[in-house]
């Protein structure tokens, strides 16, 4: 046993290093395994980027509501009258004897996308008083919050990274009247990174939707007292309303909109890896073809037909090892953390970047060593059977 | 049109091939396959025009491996080709044939490379055409010239007075108008999916789209009459099972019904209509817009948009300008453009797909170059002595030339071949998901013909090297080496 273990050592320390021998095939594999695992990681980190980013955004102790049955902001409807009723409901935190709560109304305004410099939906929010205190993890980078009842702006930083229009300082027009950018927020790794936040009445009266929201935040005192909450607009009849933790809204969003991007990822990740495959067992055939004098003499003073099989099974995975690393390195300077933009389950923009996770990275390796796998399995059966007088006689 | 560009593209693939071939290496066999290849493309063009089922596909795509692979297993062998035949071979213009053997022999007797490469190259032009097509079918959505739409300038999604619509209608150089609302409809389960379901005028509709849909008289007649009339285009009928004259409840996301405060409208459907290849109406649902206006709760007498037809494209500009010039500072500014412009810039708001398309099919591309010509530079060195025997029996340096070139070019154009067959299958796949939802994704003739291009462009980029290495091979240096 201890000897098949030496000459495997052996054999495949002698076929790693002719690789350079083969340098040509051997590179030409490594680059097709590099690219395969490059692609698939593309649409990965896509996914899982534009996923970390929705999900990040919401907090487990404030609640969002919504009109049941609406499924996103757009489509819900939420009047003065059930805001009313809900700022009363117990577990809402006060400031004083006023509740912090947002009613919050969403509308589209186009932006001009910078990559392919065409229109692009931006989310226009406009905010309750309290809308800045209910996300925590937001601070004004530049400028000053909007004075509330004006016609001021304020613009995520992320928005601005991926779309003009809304620099700071600018004066827009809209419906007839003008606004200007006052401030630039920060609320990195979250959606609101990507929208527009005015104040909600004056966005109410001048988008003509008098006393209508769509929908409301509330901060609550602990995550129980959402549900609280929940039974609450439950048992009033008057509220035909829905109720969620903001991070339970943000992870149904979350799996609405990264799906695409994961089957899209497996489909061209799979297929690429197919076609690296046929390069790969091509090489490898190549190698043992050449070796096949190295590997007839190997057998004649006694070296086993593992040892052949195993010396190619390890310079495939080697090669495909490194095309795997390859494709990493590619995808850690070519597009890890590069910001990009969508369009969001929501119907509006969203900026988020590229991200690898451990988990993503696992799966490439995976991907990797199995091509390396089926890549050296057939070849080294054949070094193995390789028939040492044929061969030589035939030299 | 759109039949004869496709069958346009497929003889001029077949043409090019078919030159390469009787320059590089003519012979009856060579001759076959192509004219195979010929009536293959002809055959998928008419079965195309009238829209074939999966099975014809699966049929037709599992022709083409077993034809290739026939064509390379009865290719002689290495035994069945004994060595008398080499010599008998004589260097005149006579024996061209024995040059189309050799190229065969030599693809053949190292079939598992041979497959392998061919899998590669399928793989390149597989991605190729599928997602070359996906970007076209989203990004060129068919729509004529003069077609144009006013929108709101703050973004589409907010709506007009409809007070615009008269106006827009009677500005100089609008030919027909008609006004759309976006109804936020779905069928009974919102998970299963949205429609895009339209509230239209349906006179002024009917006239600004009548080439786009085709509808019976009576359909016609129904929808211009029956207040909950709806018309389906097929795909969505069949989706769904409907029938017409059957009664269907349609949901809205957005709005309310002020008749019964529930989110459900009742229609009746009066017509299933068809569209031409790639039309912008090939996926809309149409509802009346009086029944819509008078029992939603708000937003009334409001419109999403004026869709419009000028009296000619070159009058696009001034209409636009005169439109938007009209409503600048008003409570509600338009955006006026062409219908296509206003697609694009949809389609972009996904990302630059274009940009990712190029990216991926680039990196397939820069894998399977630097496989088939690593593989093809050995391959032509494992036969370094053959070369030398061949140029001592008086082949000249051209005729093996031309002799590695023609098997690069081979490999290529089946790979691709392979590769655009299995793309149209995936393709058709895709746009039959979810019971014909998916959209009308096809082949596009562009993508065929471009890929035939590259095709011929791979073969030679990969062949140059050996081909011209062998070319300059010297007869004592090749038989001497090892």
């Amino acid at each position: 046993m201890a000897s098949l273990f030496k000459q495997i050592s052996a054999v495949t320390s002698m076929n790693v290093r002719s690789i350079p021998q083969r340098a040509a095939m051997s590179i030409a594999s490594v680059v097709a395994v590099a690219l395969a695992i490059s692609v698939l990681l593309f649409f990965l980190a896509l996914g899982h980027g534009l996923s970390q980013t929705v999900q990040g955004s919401g907090a487990n102790d404030v609640a969002i509501v919504l009109r049941d049955g609406a499924g996103a902001e757009l489509n819900s409807v939420v009047t003065r009258d059930q805001l009313n009723i809900i700022a009363q409901a117990p577990g809402v935190v006060r400031r004083g004897q006023a509740p912090i709560i947002s009613g919050e109304l969403l509308v589209i305004v186009d932006g001009n996308k910078r990559s392919t410099n065409t229109n692009a939906n931006m989310p226009f929010r406009g905010i309750g008083p309290e809308g800045l205190s209910l996300r925590h993890n937001v601070h004004i980078v530049q400028g000053r919050m909007f004075r509330p009842g004006t016609n001021e702006i304020v613009v995520g930083a992320g928005l601005l990274r991926e779309f003009s229009g809304f620099e700071f300082g600018r004066t827009i027009r809209l419906r007839g009247t003008t606004w200007q950018v006052v401030g630039v927020f920060e609320a990195p790794g979250t959606v609101f990174d990507s929208e527009l936040w005015a104040d909600v009445a004056v966005t109410q009266s001048l988008f003509n939707r008098p006393n209508v929201y769509q929908t409301m935040r509330v901060q609550m005192t602990s995550p129980a007292a959402v549900q609280t909450l929940k039974r609450f607009v439950h048992d009033d009849p008057r509220l035909q309303l829905q109720v969620l933790s903001e991070r339970e809204y943000y992870a149904q969003q979350a799996s609405q909109s990264t799906g695409q991007f994961t089957i899209i990822a497996w489909f061209l990740g799979v297929v690429m890896a197919i076609g690296a495959l046929a390069g790969a067992l091509n090489t490898m055939y190549a190698s043992v073809a050449a070796r096949s004098a190295e590997i007839a003499t190997l057998r004649i003073i006694g070296f086993s037909g593992y040892a052949a099989f195993f010396g190619t099974m390890v310079e495939a995975l080697m090669l495909s090892a490194l095309g795997g690393v390859l494709g990493l390195v590619i995808s850690f300077i070519a597009f890890n953390g590069r910001s990009t933009s969508t369009l969001s389950s929501g119907f509006t923009q969203l900026v988020f970047r590229f991200e690898l996770s451990p988990g993503i990275i696992v799966s490439a390796i995976i991907v990797a060593v199995i091509i390396g796998l089926f890549g050296g399995f057939l070849p080294g059966i054949r070094a193995a059977r390789v028939r040492p007088q044929l061969e030589l006689a035939a030299q | 049109m759109n039949r004869i560009t496709y069958l346009l593209a497929h003889i001029l693939l077949g043409v090019l091939a078919f030159l390469v071939f009787t320059r590089v290496a003519p012979g009856p066999l060579f001759s076959a396959f192509q004219l195979l290849f010929f009536i293959l493309s002809i055959t998928l063009i008419i079965w195309r025009g009238i829209n074939i089922g999966w099975r014809n596909w699966a049929w037709l795509i599992l022709l083409i491996p077993v034809v290739n692979v026939g064509f390379l297993l009865f290719a002689p062998s290495k035994e069945r080709f004994p060595k008398r035949n080499f010599i008998e071979i004589t260097p005149d213009r006579s024996t061209t044939v024995d040059d189309v053997r050799l190229v065969r022999w030599n693809l053949a007797r190292n079939s598992v490379r041979t497959i392998l490469l061919s899998v590669s190259i399928l793989i390149a032009f597989l991605l190729f055409g599928v997602l070359v097509s996906f970007n076209v079918a989203i990004t060129d959505v068919r729509t004529a010239p003069n077609r144009m739409v006013t929108l709101s300038k703050i973004n589409f999604t907010e709506s007009l007075p409809i007070a615009y619509f008269d106006r827009v209608l009677h500005t100089d150089g609008v030919l027909a108008a008609t006004h759309m609302n976006w109804f936020g409809g779905y069928y009974q389960d919102q998970r299963r999916g949205f429609m895009a379901v339209f509230a239209v005028d349906p006179d002024s509709y009917l006239r600004v789209y009548q080439d786009d849909l085709h509808l019976t008289p009576q359909a016609r007649e129904t929808f211009l009459h029956e207040r909950t009339a709806l018309l389906v285009p097929r795909n969505i009928a069949d989706r769904y099972h409907w029938r017409v004259g059957q009664h269907i409840p349609i949901n809205s996301n957005i709005f309310t019904n002020g008749t019964n405060g529930s989110h459900v409208w009742d229609f009746t459907i009066a017509g299933i209509f068809e569209t031409p290849d790639g039309n912008s109406q090939a996926n809309s649902v149409l509802i009346r817009y009086d029944y819509f206006n008078d029992t939603i709760t708000f937003g009334r007498d409001r419109i999403g948009w004026i869709s419009f037809l000028t009296t000619s494209a070159t009058v696009n500009d001034r209409v636009a300008h005169a439109i938007d010039t009209r409503f600048a500072n008003s409570q509600d500014e338009t955006s006026t453009q062409d219908a296509a412009a206003f697609n694009r810039s949809f389609a972009a708001q996904l990302g630059n797909i274009a940009l990712v398309v190029t990216l991926v099919v680039g990196a397939a591309f820069a894998a399977i170059l630097l496989i088939v010509g690593t593989t093809m530079a050995l391959a032509v060195r494992e036969r370094t002595k053959e070369v030398g025997v061949l140029k001592t029996l008086g082949f000249s340096s051209g005729r093996i030339l031309r002799m590695v070139l023609g098997e690069s070019m081979l490999l290529s154009l089946i790979g691709a071949t392979l590769g655009l067959l299995a793309a149209a299958g995936v393709l058709y796949i895709l746009s039959h998901l979810n019971g014909g939802g998916g959209g009308g994704f096809h082949l596009y003739p562009s993508v065929i013909g471009i890929s035939a291009a590259i095709a011929i462009a791979l073969g030679l980029v990969t062949g140059i090297l050996p081909a011209l290495s062998a070319y300059r091979m010297n007869i004592i240096e090749a038989l001497g080496r090892r």
